[in-house]
């Protein structure tokens, strides 16, 4: 049977599709297109060569960056994901509704700040002469240098996606039918087993989406690793810095974006699959 | 059977449980016996559920003991508890397998994989689910599920198996196939069955024993058919089957009331509730000799054994009598005509006697 044409609901997709056509599909296309231009005295001309495929990959610096990258984030993601998991479980099972949408407020609220401007604060905080080595000296501790490297990246990684991931993990946690958690004990579960049984498997797609989002943000970040990392060794994000200031190589930096596009493509699959896969 | 000169399984003594100012249990005091399948019933919120989570050890008694196998149960946590319950919602864990679910309780408990696959296999071929072990719990029918939860809690042979409206969510036809077989399983394990529901209909089908609930209170124990014949009062009453109660003043064997004197059962002098079950209640046009009143017809409904008629008496009592559709035919009753409503005086029950 012919359905009539109902152009309704195509009129609500319109703007949604416009939108990711004009400024996701065509910038991608054109940054793909970039990657095989070639710059001559300075200046970019379109052409159709695999020169900068061939000098980016075929450098060593450049895989140094992308594994160093790729380490941090997923670093970051089970870090993230660990720190998080006992703030969640207590926002999940310990207080209230109203307790808990309260609480899930407080942690948008680091959202309404820059956070360029968290990590300068964080730049006062870890600093040589900052309030933790003041701490750690009273202990007879330190003064440790905190700032310019991996960790002072990570703590602006987690400044970054702590609060992201403990509102994915609570709102997981929170949906668990509390029957289930009854059940579990009701069956012979000690609280520890029925955690590791029931909880985490319960709220698997939440949780792995936590990690998941932590990875993606990290991955692409350029604050942490550039004002509390030191930049070097540089990631992907300060290569791309890099690679635009030195000579207008615009075309090379977009092979280094291309990588990551396609990385985050990869890593974004295999978790969706991992979260909403079912148990052979 | 359910043998009461033994020691009982389940002690409750003067159990008490609040939540902050809301009393959910009063002093209660019950012993359930082995072997016995007993039912609780009662509005939603008489504290039958909370007594049942009690047992379970998913609520703490407020103060009060309860024992089982003779052993106080107050402080011991749910897992270390072996009193399986099966939820209303039924609880099956969505992320495991039919035979995963059902294996949860043997693993919990250290059982060998392979000994506790062999287990489970048995139970779920026990309930007729041979072939679904690998299914995940959405692929399943309703009675199914049911079926896997059962197995789930039973895998572990437990003394006693706690049931909170299992029926509920099911479709009508299912319930009393499942009711055929909850009570059958009972029977062949010889086990305790604790049951919990609103359904009179679940409860007075399948269990040994009754148990009343209303306000956090046991309001009647005993048989089905005592409880049905003989409430022992108003609230019983009113929850139980279709009654007719008839309150007045008894002088010499006649009950006064606003309806006129009617012969009663032997009863001593003074204030009495007298019940009348409607299917035994007798319409008619002229009055009849014996126990009669009169009332006028308000409205039938067809109740699949039989037609429920609604009356009013003068002084704005309902009144409910069973008719079959034959005696129907030949009443003809119109909205608002008279009749008089008679029973057999023996058959009234006098309430709190």
């Amino acid at each position: 049977m012919m359905r009539k044409f109902d152009p309704y609901p195509h009129v609500w997709r319109l703007p949604l599709l416009l939108w990711q056509g004009a400024f996701f599909v065509v910038p991608l296309v054109f940054m793909a297109a970039l990657s095989f231009w070639l710059v001559k005295n300075y200046r970019m001309e379109p052409a159709f060569a695999f020169d900068n495929w061939e000098r980016m990959l075929g450098r060593g610096a450049f895989w140094d960056a992308y594994w160093l990258t790729l380490l941090r984030a997923c670093m970051a993601g089970v870090i993230a994901s660990l720190i998080a998991f006992p703030a969640s479980l207590f926002l999940a099972f310990h207080l209230t509704p109203q307790g808990r949408r309260f609480a899930l407020l407080c942690l948008i609220v680091p959202f309404f700040t820059s956070f360029l401007v968290r990590a300068y604060a964080w730049q006062v905080i870890l600093a040589e002469s900052g309030p933790v080595n003041a701490v750690l000296g009273g202990l007879g501790l330190g003064p440790y240098t905190m700032l310019n490297s991996g960790f002072g990246a990570m703590v602006g990684y987690m400044t970054l996606v702590l609060p992201l991931v403990v509102i994915f993990q609570t709102w997981s946690l929170a949906a668990i039918e509390k029957s289930l958690i009854e059940a579990a004990a009701n069956l012979g579960a000690s609280p520890v087993r029925t955690l590791v049984s029931v909880i985490i498997p319960a709220a698997k797609t939440g949780l792995v989406l936590g990690a998941v989002f932590a990875f993606i943000m990290t991955f692409g970040d350029f604050v942490s690793p550039f004002y509390l990392g030191g930049s070097k060794p540089p990631t992907l994000t300060i290569l791309i810095i890099d690679t635009t200031k030195s000579g207008q190589q615009w075309p090379r930096a977009a092979v280094v974006a291309i990588v990551m596009i396609l990385t985050l493509f990869a890593v974004a699959t295999a978790a969706l699959k991992a979260a909403y896969g079912r148990r052979g | 059977m359910a043998d009461p000169t033994t020691e009982p399984l389940v002690s409750f003594r003067s159990v008490h449980k609040a939540f902050g100012t809301y009393v959910a249990v009063k002093s209660l005091d019950l012993d359930i016996h082995r072997g016995e399948f007993i039912a609780f019933m009662g509005p939603s919120g008489c504290g039958k559920t909370t007594t049942l989570r009690m047992l379970a050890g998913l609520e703490a008694p407020t103060s009060g003991t309860i024992t089982i196998g003779g052993k106080v149960m107050n402080d011991v946590p749910p897992h270390q508890r072996d009193t399986p319950l099966v939820w209303q919602s039924l609880a099956l864990f969505p992320f495991l397998s039919v035979v995963e679910n059902v294996e949860f309780g043997l693993r919990m408990r250290g059982v060998a994989p392979k000994e506790r696959r062999d287990r489970a296999m048995l139970w779920l071929e026990r309930m007729q689910l041979k072939g679904f072990e690998t299914r995940r719990i959405d692929q399943l029918s309703g009675g199914q599920r049911q079926r896997v939860a059962l197995a789930r809690s039973l895998v572990t042979e437990p003394e006693m198996l706690l049931l909170d409206e299992p029926l509920s969510a099911l479709d009508a036809h299912l319930v009393i196939r499942m009711q055929g077989v909850l009570t059958r399983l009972q029977k062949e394990l010889g086990i305790t069955f604790v049951y919990v529901t609103h359904s009179q209909s679940e409860a007075f089908a399948m269990a040994d024993r009754v148990v009343i609930m209303g306000n956090g209170e046991i309001a009647q124990v005993g048989r089905p058919q005592e409880i049905f014949r003989g409430p022992k009062s108003r609230f019983v009453a009113e929850f139980v089957g279709r009654n007719n109660i008839l309150g007045g003043t008894v002088k010499a064997g006649m009950l006064e009331t606003a309806q006129g004197v009617v012969p009663v059962p032997a009863v001593r002098d003074g204030k009495a509730e007298i019940v009348v079950a409607a299917d035994r209640v007798t319409v008619s046009g002229a009055r009849p000799e014996g126990a009669a009143i009169r009332a006028s017809f308000l409205s039938e409904e067809f109740a699949g054994t039989g037609i429920i008629c609604y009356f009013e008496t003068a002084d704005g009592a309902e009144w409910k009598a069973q008719v079959t559709e034959s005696q129907l035919a030949t009443l003809q009753p119109e909205s608002g005509q008279e009749f008089w409503l008679s029973w057999n005086a023996n058959s009234a029950h006098v309430m709190g006697g």
